[in-house]
């Protein structure tokens, strides 16, 4: 099936499993993607009724992880007297992921939350495609068979779907929620653990000290610090960010290369093995740093020596968030 | 007015002039994106560029500013201000309505009763501006909507425009036309030239598909503080402050004091600040009036559709669409503006129908 074939199939499946929801009352809301008004992005929608649910569409450029508006709570998701209204939740894989760490983390409550899952595709490498068009406007991106057609005012591009997909869908292993069908309706499958490649980050780990440093400081020196990387991502919900506390001060806001470099380094740390591999944050950053890259790192270290994947079900704790007694612990004790 | 002509190929000769004398900051393209980077190789220069990701107000106002350094000790504190406040910028290649943007901030920091901002005033004074017409606006553009033009050239020193094979000079100001005297190289320009400007010109303007009633915006926005439509407009937005740290009329800051450990010197900093952040408005007590994202989201267009104007009688946006451009979750400001111009047109129309 080509790809086009599949979003419309896909877009179908939603479209059914929201109207049957908000018909047969299981939920109030529901959170899913709609038509941006850019090419090369989608915005998200809060539908409230049946009539709405056209409005929901899956097109391989849905970017933003829907689970970031359950967590913190949203105003505008609560009912009169402040209570959580029950969320149907349009769930890619590694939003179903995100859903289910924010349960296991106890932010939210998956009897008020419920997924419409479907078997992803993938999304677009738009940063890929935006610098090879260079200074032209992009007027309109569409999917025809598995070409993604670019057109600007007097010229058009193709470009394969296949080569131009984001990086981290092409390894990605979990394109179906893992969920059981209490919490998940569509489609969805129980993974008790993946093998996940981690390829790119073997490749950076030949590299030299020198080499891994100048890579990292290229990337992040551009750095703005405006957080939309933090605010993008499902698992940074903390209600007071470390870079925001100021009784006392942690961290200084300056742009120097120490604080952008601290600011990283913390928000990576706190990922590890926590991360969801949406890739969102690398998606929303505005001067094009590959975040995701650094996460990464840290989920191939977790992956290996706890053998922990985050988000295949909402019971597990991430190791860091978790003791066991006989965790292994042979790196408190090298010597050298 | 002077007119001449420059021809592509001598960008580097025209850096070569005034490299020396100037801070020459240009657009170029870096990861992808054009940004206003200091020049050390005039090769680097884009100009058939739509319009930088980041907008140059850090070239004058800068993310991160030292106000001025300080030593104290048990009697006294000593002070060293800035000693740069001299240097000459030259901002090469820059859109009309990021030249508007400046007199935005100028008018910003020294609008406050007696008190004159001189860092910035004095960076302002010192800053020769070479601007380029606008061929080919966005979609996203909407400069027309609020005052300004693609052509604009009433803020700019010099002005370019791209002619295809080469740039026609105007000098603008008296610095301009100091400068335009320095580049005693430069050819006249023929009749021919000068003409296919205004076309150019013409041809920019037509070609702008967002059209925005700035007016009625601004009129309902005066009683429309607790009105439902922020709730829509906010309803989607992530909070992250891109929107607020990429537009070029901005002006939020914070101030902190760095010291070392001793706490006997120090400097004293300032930073962007953005509405879109929790610590905006927070009050010593704990208290902030602008607690939620529906706040935070109101804040950022009433100040720039309602407060500048109650305020400046100035508009606090130049139209240069780049939060539209940038916001993550595709919150369209183009959106946001026609729910607010359509507010008072609802209810007119629900109490024709009663």
């Amino acid at each position: 099936m080509t790809i086009e074939a599949e979003n419309k199939e896909i877009e179908a499946s939603i479209r059914d499993v929201a109207k049957k929801m908000l018909s047969e009352k299981q939920v109030d809301v529901i959170i899913g993607y709609s038509q941006g008004t850019l090419p090369l992005s989608s915005t998200p929608i809060v539908i409230r009724n049946e009539e709405q649910v056209d409005n929901l569409i899956w097109d391989n450029l849905c970017y933003i992880n829907l689970a970031r508006y359950l967590a913190p709570l949203m105003p505008q998701l609560c009912d009169s007297e402040g209570n959580a209204l029950k969320i149907g939740i349009v769930s890619k894989g590694c939003v179903g992921r995100a859903v289910n760490l924010l349960a296991a983390e106890k932010q939210i409550d998956l009897d008020k939350v419920k997924m419409i899952g479907f078997n992803c595709n993938g999304n677009v490498n738009r940063s890929k495609i935006a610098m090879e068009i260079g200074e032209k406007e992009i007027l309109d991106v569409s999917i025809t068979g598995n070409e993604i057609i670019v057109k600007g005012k007097d010229w058009e591009q193709n470009f394969p779907y296949s080569e131009y997909i984001n990086e981290l869908c092409k390894v990605c292993q979990v394109k179906i929620p893992s969920a059981t069908e209490a919490t998940c309706l569509g489609e969805c499958q129980q993974l008790e653990s993946i093998n996940d490649e981690f390829a790119d980050i073997d490749e950076f780990e030949a590299k030299s000290t020198e080499e891994k440093w100048d890579y990292i400081k290229k990337e992040l020196e551009v750095c703005t610090l405006c957080y939309s990387c933090r605010q993008a991502c499902p698992a940074c919900y903390c209600n007071l960010c470390f870079v925001d506390q100021n009784k006392p001060i942690w961290f200084n806001k300056t742009t120097e290369y120490t604080d952008i470099f601290t600011f990283h380094l913390i928000r990576s740390m706190h990922l590890a093995g926590r991360c969801v591999a949406c890739g969102a944050c690398s998606s929303v950053c505005p001067v094009g740093i590959d975040l995701n890259f650094i996460t990464r790192k840290l989920e191939k270290i977790v992956k290996t020596r706890f053998n922990y994947t985050s988000g295949l079900n909402a019971k597990t704790l991430p190791p860091m968030m978790n003791f066991k007694m006989e965790d292994a612990e042979e790196f408190m004790l090298e010597e050298d | 007015m002077e007119q001449k002509i420059l021809k592509k190929e001598d960008i580097g000769k025209l850096y070569n002039e005034f490299s020396s004398e100037y801070k020459f900051y240009a657009p170029i393209k870096q990861k992808g994106n054009i940004v206003f980077e200091r020049i050390e190789n005039p090769d680097d220069i884009v100009l058939d560029y739509l319009n930088s990701r980041i907008p140059p107000k850090s070239i004058l106002f800068p993310q991160m500013e030292v106000l001025f350094e300080y030593k104290l000790d048990d009697k006294d504190v000593e002070i060293t201000d800035r000693q740069d406040l001299d240097e000459k910028f030259m901002i090469f290649g820059i859109r009309p309505c990021d030249a508007y943007s400046y007199e935005l901030f100028a008018n910003f920091f020294s609008f406050h009763g007696n008190w004159k901002d001189e860092i910035y005033l004095k960076k302002k004074e010192n800053t020769t501006l070479i601007g380029i017409g606008c061929n080919t606006p966005r979609s996203t553009c909407f400069c027309t909507s609020v005052g300004g033009h693609p052509f604009n050239k009433e803020n700019m020193d010099v002005f370019l425009t791209d002619l295809g094979e080469t740039y026609l000079v105007e000098a603008i100001s008296d610095k301009g036309k100091e400068i335009v005297k320095k580049l005693s190289w430069l050819s006249d320009a023929a009749d021919k030239d000068v003409k296919k400007s205004e076309e150019l010109a013409k041809k920019a303007e037509e070609s702008f598909v967002t059209q925005i009633d700035v007016d009625t915006i601004v009129k309902n926005l005066e009683k429309s503080f607790d009105h439902p439509v922020w709730d829509e407009i906010s309803e989607v937005c992530i909070g992250c402050g891109s929107c607020s740290y990429l537009c070029p009329t901005c002006t939020c800051f914070d101030v902190i004091d760095e010291t070392d450990q001793y706490n006997n010197k120090g400097r004293r900093v300032r930073i962007w600040d953005t509405c879109q952040s929790c610590l905006y408005t927070l009050e010593t007590s704990g208290h902030n009036p602008r607690d939620t994202k529906i706040q935070r989201c109101r804040n950022r267009i009433m100040h720039k559709f309602s407060y500048y104007p109650a305020n400046y009688d100035l508009l606090g946006c130049v139209g240069c669409g780049r939060c539209i451009m940038v916001c993550p979750a595709n919150n369209d400001l183009r959106d946001h503006l026609a729910k607010i111009e359509k507010i008072g047109k609802e209810e007119k129309e629900e109490k024709a129908v009663v």
